[in-house]
């Protein structure tokens, strides 16, 4: 059995919507209690070495998003504003003190890897991260996690080369935005297709830019794909990319919204699903860097198909 | 939607006397696949592809054991006069980006020289810049939720889908309609910035408006 790191902190559950959107929203700090209660109850918890995470250093926040981005964030939050740029993330006095401990818990996961004091680490945070990019947030996401977490990896554990994969339903535009012209972070997405889902993008041509070509990687999918269509991607695109670009962990961006009793998309993943994936990951983590990986939250929004599929998740993580 | 707009003002253009290696060497290095022909006055005068500049050579090439350096004198030795196409289909400056469309498709031709009413070439606008423009309108990779909607085919089904959305304060980036198979009812293709569209599609439900789910489309 492997050293898996929780990395969990009480107050995510304090992002939340005010009271005139609380009704229509759907990244509620219920998925969280969802996820530790389910985990808990599994027995899963205590088999896990628990991580409380702390604020990061704001230089790791600036590796990725820009200065203006972050004064702006801060600022919305302090004036009291209930939505960011009046679009569809919600904010609260508390939401940008909440997002930088949610890449600090990335930050928390990524560090108790790579120090060897365990092999993988899940980190149960929000907000979500994958949509947000250099500039903005959206999407529901504040900070892109994953991506300080890469920045953070190589700037201060002498990590070269880092393969992210996103497995959310929606395509992580953020995640792609900020490593595309980069390539020594490989971001691989499956997705259900723009055509039919936010955020519109991630098309299977889109494959990095200049000194990025081909370290970006897309598997848009259509609606109504499942367990056996996830399978057959997974197996036709990773094993080449891995190969080539030889990573020294991996990172997952990981959504649970393709379950098929999520409301938000039109995927048909089930918790088995889920199961498979993250096997996948592991045996390519296993066979090419020790086995590390750092998993970050991104969505899942129906409660128990969320509670179902992180447990599946965190088992194979674990492993036997 | 106005031709000036979008056209290129920068013309690479070419006199009827030059040869067709002049031609050739013009479009390589521009990476274009027309230019248009000036005449002495500076008024439009044919239009000369790449197309053109292949045919005059496939005699030559047809032959075997025939050279590169054979087809290059062909083409050396070939003026733009000889092969261009006089009858120009050419869009002026007052036209629409609906008209360059048309007559992009119903002429079967890959670019539309812009003229003025001199006569004289102001731009161009191609095939592709005409596709630029309506990725643009349709809000093709603009961060977004797409939604389709059937409704009744009379007015005021449009404004009712719209007034939903503004309640929820969500911002609409495209909006495309067109016929629907079945008669009296009209398809919506709605672009919104939001990944929230849950309780946007609800109320659009409840409304008493059909949202096509995309499962549906899966063949």
């Amino acid at each position: 059995m492997n050293r898996v790191a929780y990395v969990y902190h009480p107050d995510y559950l304090l992002h939340a919507p005010s009271l005139e959107y609380s009704d229509d929203h759907a990244e509620l700090p219920s998925r969280l209690a969802a996820i530790t209660e389910h985990l808990a109850a599994a027995g899963l918890s205590e088999r896990m070495v628990s991580v409380i995470p702390g604020y990061p250093d704001m230089s790791d926040i600036l590796r990725v998003h820009s200065r203006e981005y972050v004064q702006r964030l801060e600022a919305a939050c302090r004036r009291g504003d209930t939505v960011l740029d009046a679009e569809d993330t919600y904010l609260c006095r508390d939401s940008y003190r909440i997002a930088l401990l949610s890449a600090g818990g990335a930050i928390a996961g990524a560090r108790a890897v790579a120090s060897g004091s365990v092999r993988r680490a899940f980190c149960a945070v929000r907000p979500p991260g994958h949509h947000a990019d250099r500039d903005s947030g959206k999407g529901f996401c504040l900070l892109n996690n994953v991506a300080v977490a890469a920045r953070y990896l190589q700037a201060k554990h002498g990590i070269s080369r880092v393969f992210i994969i996103d497995w959310d339903v929606h395509h992580g535009n953020g995640t792609q935005a900020i490593f595309l012209e980069d390539p020594s972070v490989f971001f691989f997405s499956i997705h259900e297709h723009p055509s039919f889902l936010y955020p519109g993008t991630g098309r299977r041509w889109e494959t990095g830019k200049g000194a990025g070509e081909g370290t970006t990687l897309n598997s848009p999918m259509s609606p109504g794909a499942g367990d056996l269509e996830y399978r057959m991607a997974f197996e036709e695109m990773l094993p080449a990319a891995v190969e080539l670009f030889r990573p020294e962990i991996f990172l997952i961006s990981a959504g649970f919204d393709a379950h098929r009793d999520d409301p938000l998309a039109d995927i048909h993943i089930t918790a088995e699903g889920y199961r498979f994936m993250t096997r996948y990951v592991v045996g390519l983590a296993d066979r090419y860097c020790g086995g590390r990986i750092v998993s970050v939250l991104e969505g899942g929004y129906e409660l128990s198909a969320l509670g179902a599929s992180v447990e599946t998740h965190v088992q194979e993580l674990l492993g036997t | 939607m106005f031709v000036v707009r979008r056209m290129r003002k920068e013309v690479v253009t070419i006199h009827p006397s030059a040869s067709l290696f002049e031609a050739r060497e013009l479009m390589r290095g521009n990476d274009i696949h027309q230019l248009p022909v000036i005449g002495e006055d500076g008024g439009l005068v044919g239009i000369v592809s790449n197309r053109d500049i292949r045919q005059a050579t496939l005699p030559v090439a047809l032959i075997r054991g025939a050279t590169e350096k054979e087809a290059d004198d062909i083409l050396r030795s070939t003026s733009v006069e000889k092969v261009m196409t006089r009858k120009v289909i050419a869009a002026t400056l007052t036209d629409t980006l609906e008209d360059a469309i048309v007559l992009l498709h119903d002429f079967r031709i890959n670019a539309l020289p812009v003229v003025d009413d001199q006569g004289k070439v102001a731009g161009i606008i191609t095939r592709t810049d005409a596709l630029k423009a309506f990725i643009e309108a349709l809000g093709v990779g603009e961060i977004s939720s797409r939604l389709e909607v059937v409704v009744p085919d009379r007015p005021g089904a449009l404004a009712a889908i719209v007034s939903i959305i503004k309640s929820f304060n969500v911002n609409i980036t495209s909006l495309l309609t067109t016929g629907h198979s079945e008669e009296e009812k009209r398809a919506i293709f709605i672009r919104v910035a939001t990944m929230n569209v849950l309780p946007l599609k609800q109320a659009i439900r409840e409304a008493g408006f059909e949202i096509l789910d995309p499962s549906c489309f899966h063949l």
